[in-house]
């Protein structure tokens, strides 16, 4: 026998570490080579996922929707969006924006993760917002750093529609300057349910309806301007030596209509009120430019007076039937300074036909229609 | 008899082999390759703003206004030609604006194809642009179709139809 063919012991000895060593290396293989591959990759990827989500989908729950939840239910909340509807990618509800931005009711970065930005991984992120035209930009998240992901998309936002009633304002009617004295006066505005819920304007498109049925809906403004002008001020003072007349809002007041069965043809008459006419918390009532939301009527008048009815109160008064007719209906009660009513002319559409009131409706010359406003959102994520 | 032929000297081999694996290591773990695949990220990204910016242009502002910012200017008040200038500043707002203090610089060149219905053709003509292509850029193609109420060549009457409003969009 002869020594061919052996191993020697050093070369087993080395091929075994070279084999175990090998083996090593082979197995860090997929880590080793991460850095080949672009970092910002999966975070540019993980920026447009959580960009399409936020501008192109509603969210969800959808009806009723995520940012109506209070903040006891928000664990209800599945996924944050931002968009009107499913059907109007792009085009956002400022409901939901500022539901979304409100940093004490969500936290940074728990809240935002698990309903927007998804995945296993810990990302940090900054999403960011801001109207056209607007310096204030609204963000959550860390200070960006100096890489990241990163996706923004061009939106527009829907604003509330609005009606300015005064003299010389294009809604302005000659029926609504009662020329006849009385101390006690009414003006209503008028919404019908069905019309405004079906009959809006491109088909019914949802950037641009104004439905009371929608508790997602923008709510409604209603402005009067020059409300002293009304009165017969022009006379007051040979009419009236020394003061001149005082405008009080005295109270507000929902007045309700529903079809009636079998048919559905014939209107129930107005019921009502169906709020407390007093008590001016459930809208927003600025007077003469200052808020009045948390008195209770009655308030004095100088000039001018805005009543918004926030999102969910139409719908929530209208009892989410179709068929409702509502009335709004304001009382002014004029004196003369010292408490004493005076008979005087004034704002009042009793004798405006055909329903005794100002119609809230899709007339351009009516009612300001509801607005879409540019703006930009912003996602890095890293 | 075995001799020193072909043999391994062990200890230096082993200790060299893992300097080598070690300093690959270091070396690959510590470089971030720009590879080609990449370059469709910042692609994707200016895809998705110009995309954006028409679809916001070519949107109704309200129910009543019957028309989109991109209708009235590709219509241009029946005139013939297109309000360019508009186009212009209308678009790089939407393509520029950021939030936060700073803009975006993106440069751009639109056009406007149409169907020729009487030599069964399609045609193309300029829109508007904020710098010239010089073939050295790599810019993306963002298209929106549009419906107008206008007179193009090859017909003589104003008549509703759908144009295509192409945008060449690239960043310095």
């Amino acid at each position: 026998m002869t020594d061919d063919g052996n191993l020697s012991i050093d070369f087993l000895a080395g091929f075994t570490i070279f084999m175990v060593a090998f083996i090593y290396v082979a197995t860090l293989i997929p880590g080793l080579f991460i850095g080949l591959q672009s970092r910002t990759i999966d975070y540019d990827a993980v920026a447009y996922r959580t960009g399409v989500i936020l501008v192109e989908d509603p969210g969800m729950p959808y009806n009723p929707s995520w940012e109506t939840l209070n903040d006891y239910n928000k664990g209800d909340i599945l996924r944050f969006g931002l968009a009107l509807t499913k059907d109007t990618p792009n085009i956002l509800s400022i409901a939901k924006i500022n539901r979304f931005f409100c940093s004490t009711a969500f936290v940074y970065p728990d809240d935002y993760h698990s309903r927007a930005v998804f995945g296993d991984y810990p990302y940090q992120f900054n999403i960011s917002f801001q109207m056209a035209g607007d310096n204030y930009t609204r963000s959550i998240g860390d200070v960006l750093p100096e890489g990241y992901g990163y996706s923004r998309r061009v939106v527009k936002i829907k604003e509330t529609s609005n009606a300015t009633i005064g003299p010389g304002t294009g809604s302005w009617h000659s029926d609504y300057e009662q020329q006849v004295n009385a101390s006690v006066h009414l003006f209503s505005v008028y919404f019908n349910y069905t019309k405004l819920s079906g009959d809006g304007p491109d088909l019914n498109n949802p950037a641009y309806q104004i439905n009371p049925l929608n508790p997602l809906g923008e709510g409604v403004v209603i402005n009067f301007t020059d409300l002293d002008k009304t009165t017969n001020y022009l006379n007051d003072s040979s009419i009236y030596p020394g003061l001149p007349t005082n405008i009080t809002l005295t109270q507000i007041s929902m007045y309700r209509s529903v079809s009636l069965a079998p048919l559905h043809t014939v209107h129930s008459p107005f019921a009502g009120p169906i709020l407390d006419p007093h008590d001016a918390s459930q809208y927003n009532l600025y007077v003469d430019g200052s808020s009045i939301r948390t008195t209770t009527l009655p308030v004095n008048i100088t000039g001018n007076m805005s009543l918004f009815i926030p999102p969910g109160l139409l719908s929530n008064v209208g009892n989410d039937d179709s068929s409702t007719w509502l009335k709004v209906t304001m009382q002014f009660n004029l004196t003369d300074g010292q408490g004493n009513p005076r008979e005087d002319w004034f704002l009042n559409s009793t004798q405006s036909q055909p329903y005794g009131a100002f119609e809230y409706n899709y007339n351009p010359a009516n009612v300001t229609q509801p607005t879409l406003q540019d703006g930009v959102v912003e996602v890095a994520v890293w | 008899m075995v001799n020193d032929d072909g043999q391994l000297y062990t200890i230096e081999g082993v200790a060299a082999g893992m300097i080598m694996l070690f300093t690959v290591y270091i070396v690959l773990g510590a470089t971030s390759v720009y590879t080609p695949g990449d370059t469709h990220i910042s692609d994707m990204q200016l895809e998705q703003v110009g995309t954006d910016a028409l679809r916001m242009m070519n949107t109704q502002v309200n129910g009543s206004a019957g028309t989109s910012p991109l209708q009235d200017i590709i219509n241009n008040s029946g005139v013939s030609g297109f309000n360019g200038p508009e186009f212009n500043t209308t678009f790089l707002n939407y393509v520029n604006n950021k939030t936060g203090s700073e803009t975006d610089n993106l440069h751009y060149n639109a056009t406007v194809t149409y169907y020729d219905i009487f030599n069964t053709t399609t045609g193309s003509l300029p829109l508007a642009s904020n710098r010239n292509l010089t073939g050295g850029e790599h810019p993306v193609r963002v298209t929106e179709w549009v419906i107008v109420d206008k007179k193009f060549p090859g017909t003589n009457v104003m008549q509703n139809r759908a144009v295509l409003v192409e945008v060449l969009l690239w960043r310095d």
